[in-house]
């Protein structure tokens, strides 16, 4: 998209107001999304977004200017009004020849040759798994999307580094009615790969737990309100460490004071058996992002906490400056449209040893949260709260009845020290994390894990 | 390639190619962002965007392709023709014919004529009025200035041609207030007005007041929902008041025009002309109109786009929406919002007398169900006794249905208020209902 003449040009308009790094940021993005309504497709879009960021670093201050027009004079004048952000009048001094990285050299069957036939099928095979499980799923929604993303990021440092990043992901949401009522259940996987992917996706039985989701809720009491123990499944429920804790280590509040892990480093955060990580690395998953994140530094896998401390914050080339932390690959924006900041990519709580079975057996009264709906956190107080698609109330160690409309809340610090067992086998669910650089695919993931006592939201009477 | 040549270069693909119509949304903007932290620019960022959607029509079905690269129409519409063949389903969905449109008139906007030196000073001062409120506020974790304008141009091969501009401006402060180890945080903002020490002082008062908060113990409570935490309920419900999820068995209100839904002192109104946020058309270029949804508790209409309409046999509420020049038509929502009653916010804590006025509600994004009309949300606010406050509270949730919240409205304030702008805008005053389930401690 760009030649290395126009981006010394480039990278020169933007130093001239005295900044001491300047950024270019090019994307070229294709993407195709399906809806299903009721067993037929309704729409189909295809998207192709082109376009370049650039930003400029002095100190502390940063400005960013994008544009969509991609010619020369326009790079130059979006150049010259992100230099003219700093507020300064100086020339700074920028590269004289980049080095390439490339990351993008994976041989696999990307979207071009994807017909839409080819995508209607997988809607049509979750379609039918949900509608056939029962008589009262009475709509079910598919979706289906992919990205190929392609990424050159070139700056004053001689970095001249480029990737290109697949998605896709497929959603069904069964709905399930009976006597005035409704319930929902979705399932939606996302990867971090070419269509190819899909060979091993059993996209039926997405569309059987959704509609078992979705009329388990049906029938089942409001949970109550109440201050109970509880115990949190794998996959989606890694949310909860996302939001108790993932985002009040982004450089983003730490690097300014705003969050409660501020100058925690080395310290006990959290309970002993609780082991965390974000791993931009991890081949084909939804939160990887192939090699590099969108500053050009090379992705790694980041121990975020170590038995219960604290090790590593998420940290970016603007947070860098604040703190006195190396850079951690975590540097992500949706699109150009976005200044890039620290982020997550696959976070998730490591297997710890204990037995799944036991902390249910001997948790006594309280909730088993097995489908996690999605949360928010106030990084600034950790205060978190997110919604149970799925729950289970137990009394004396045995699940009693599914109850739905519960919510968890809770403040990180508190919570995390509060986890008292962490299972031995961990997997990963997919979401889009929303913050300050847009929408970004991420990972989230624990084993089952059990927290001694939260707050559980319900408008139930008491079971 | 020049817009102009483009565009028509589409039509003639598409029409050439067997298109029975071809649409253009074209969406060209420009915006100013800066936020300053400890009196230095902190980030600063300005953008020229522009991206065109396509929409053809083939065979009776509606096919999409956008892009932000003026180049190769014949392969754009080659996309779109693709998407449009694999439409199922079998609703009608027309396009938009040519129409006259009213002047519309928006506030007079005081950041429009600012410089950009100017608007990095009012958020300096934004800054320094936050601080200088001394003890126990901490910092200003962001003093934000946003200005942009959008320029939508619609045009298609029935003859419609709609073009508008539209402007928007918010400053918004976030002070951090802290006492002993305890931190807080709150933000206020405000649109088309500069206004920075009201809007300081609210922001600092919402911080300040949350200092000390603590749970309640969980039951049914009285509940006085202040206008921002009923502003993010009814925004988060408003996919009920869609003809599009009535139509697809996805609404509770499906069917339910005539009957009543709410509490007989309330009313809902969509109103793309209100002077916040206006706009002469939709998304299809329909002119706008204002819609009662809701008239003294009665339903009286959903939001209708030309589709919707065309199956209900009734006409467009001018409620066409796109998510962006890449997303394809739905129904969505103008202003939206419930109506101001007469009761004065301190009249309707006294009619609270025991109970818990709710100030804000997190979480609305997973703790509400769309469909079942349930919700459990974090909420925090104050513990009123006896009609005045008597400490804070949060770390609780709330949880209800909304229509039987919303057939639970006992009091209406004066103090009709909207949340942030975005493709649509959200208003209510604050409400008192009769009881929510709260969990605590």
């Amino acid at each position: 998209m760009i030649s290395e003449t126009i981006a010394q040009r480039v990278l020169q308009a933007a130093l001239s107001t005295g900044g001491d790094f300047a950024e270019i940021y090019c994307e070229d993005s294709e993407s195709t999304r399906l809806a299903m309504t009721d067993g037929r497709v309704e729409n189909a879009s295809y998207s192709r977004s082109r376009g370049v960021g650039i930003r400029v670093l002095c100190g502390f201050r940063s400005a960013y200017a994008y544009t969509a027009d991609v010619t020369e004079s326009a790079l130059l004048a979006t150049a010259k009004a992100a230099a003219a952000g700093l507020r300064q009048e100086q020339a700074g001094n920028t590269a004289l020849g980049f080095r390439a990285v490339c990351y993008a050299n994976r041989e696999e069957t990307l979207f071009s040759p994807v017909t839409n036939d080819m995508r209607v099928k997988l809607l049509k095979e979750m379609y039918a798994g949900a509608k056939q499980f029962s008589g009262e799923i009475t709509q079910v929604e598919c979706g289906y999307s992919d990205k190929i993303q392609r990424v050159t990021v070139v700056n004053s440092n001689g970095l001249w580094a480029s990737t290109v990043r697949p998605y896709t992901r497929i959603m069904v949401t069964a709905v399930a009615s009976a006597g005035g009522e409704t319930q929902t259940g979705t399932r939606s996987p996302g990867f971090g790969r070419g269509f190819d992917v899909y060979e091993s996706v059993m996209t039926n039985e997405l569309g059987v737990e959704a509609a078992k989701t979705a009329v388990t809720m049906l029938h089942a009491p409001e949970c109550p309100a109440s201050l109970v123990p509880v115990v949190i499944d794998g996959g989606f429920g890694g949310v909860i460490f996302h939001e108790a804790c993932g985002h009040s280590l982004e450089a983003t509040q730490v690097a300014k004071g705003n969050s409660e892990f501020c100058g925690k480093m080395g310290q006990q955060i959290a309970a002993s058996c609780v082991t965390a990580v974000d791993d931009g690395t991890i081949d084909g998953e939804w939160g990887s992002l192939r090699g590099m994140d969108d500053e050009g530094t090379p992705t790694q896998k980041n121990i975020l906490i170590e038995k219960g401390i604290l090790k590593s914050y998420l940290v970016d080339m603007a947070g860098a400056r604040r703190m006195d932390h190396p850079l951690t690959g975590s540097s992500r924006r949706q699109d150009y449209s976005f200044a890039p900041t620290s982020r997550m990519t696959n976070t998730y709580i490591a297997p710890g040893s204990d037995d799944a079975e036991e902390m249910l057996r001997t948790m006594g009264e309280g909730l088993y949260a097995k489908q996690l709906g999605g949360g928010s956190v106030n990084p600034m107080t950790g205060e978190f709260n997110f919604a149970v698609a799925e729950g289970y109330w137990v009394r004396d160690g045995k699940i009693v009845t599914p109850v739905r409309g519960a919510t968890l809340i809770g403040k990180g610090g508190q919570t995390l020290m509060r986890i008292d067992r962490v299972g031995d086998r961990m997997w990963m669910a997919q979401g889009v994390c929303g913050s300050q650089s847009g929408g970004v695919p991420v990972n989230v993931g624990q084993p089952r894990i059990r927290v001694s006592e939260m707050t559980v939201g319900g408008k139930g009477e008491k079971l | 390639m020049e817009y102009e040549r483009f565009r028509q270069e589409l039509f003639r693909a598409a029409l050439n190619e067997g298109c029975s119509a071809a649409e253009t949304f074209k969406q060209e903007g420009e915006s100013f962002s800066v936020s300053i932290l400890e009196q230095e620019i902190d980030s600063y960022s300005v953008s020229r965007a522009f991206g065109v959607g396509l929409r053809v029509q083939l065979g009776g079905k509606n096919g999409y392709a956008y892009t932000e690269v003026l180049e190769e129409p014949e392969t754009l519409v080659q996309k779109a023709m693709d998407n449009a063949r694999s439409i199922e389903n079998t609703d009608d969905h027309p396009m938009q014919t040519a129409c006259d449109y009213s002047d519309i008139t928006p506030l007079q906007d005081p950041l429009s004529s600012l410089s950009e030196e100017e608007k990095i000073g009012l958020a300096m001062e934004m800054e320094r009025l936050v601080l200088a409120h001394g003890e126990p506020v901490l910092k200003c974790a962001g003093s934000v200035v946003e200005t942009g304008r959008q320029t939508v141009s619609i045009h298609n091969t029935l003859g419609l041609a709609a073009e508008e501009t539209r402007g928007y401006s918010m400053l918004l402060a976030e002070p951090v207030v802290k006492r002993g180890d305890e931190v807080r945080n709150s933000y206020a903002f405000r649109c088309a007005d500069t206004d920075i020490r009201g809007l300081t002082a609210e922001a600092v008062e919402k911080a300040v007041g949350k200092l000390g908060a603590e749970a309640v113990a969980p039951g049914k409570y009285r509940i006085l929902l202040q206008n921002e935490a009923a502003i993010t309920l009814l925004q988060a419900f408003s996919p009920m008041f869609s003809a599009d999820m009535a139509q697809k068995g996805l609404s509770l209100l499906a069917g339910k025009e005539g009957q009543v839904i709410a509490s007989s002192i309330v009313s809902v109104a969509d109103n793309p002309f209100e002077a916040g946020m206006p706009r002469a058309f939709d998304a299809e270029g329909t002119p706008s109109e204002k819609t009662a949804l809701v008239e003294c508790g009665i339903l009286k209409s959903l939001l209708h786009n030309l589709k919707t309409a065309k199956k209900a046999g009734c006409k467009s509420t001018s409620n066409g929406g796109r998510g962006s020049a890449a997303s394809p038509v739905d129904v969505s929502p103008s202003n939206l919002y419930i109506l101001p009653g007469e009761c004065p916010a301190a009249s309707l804590m006294e009619q609270l007398g025991n109970g818990l006025v709710i100030t804000s509600l997190a979480g609305a994004h997973a703790g509400v169900n769309r469909v079942s009309g349930d919700f459990s949300l974090l909420a925090s606010g104050y513990l009123v006794e006896n009609g005045s406050i008597a400490r804070p509270v949060d770390q609780i949730t709330v949880a209800g249905s909304f229509l039987k919240l919303m057939s639970g409205v006992i009091g209406v304030g004066d103090d009709l208020r909207f949340g942030f702008p975005g493709s649509s805008r959200f208003g209510s005053p604050s409400l008192l209902v009769e009881s929510l389930m709260v969990a605590g401690k």
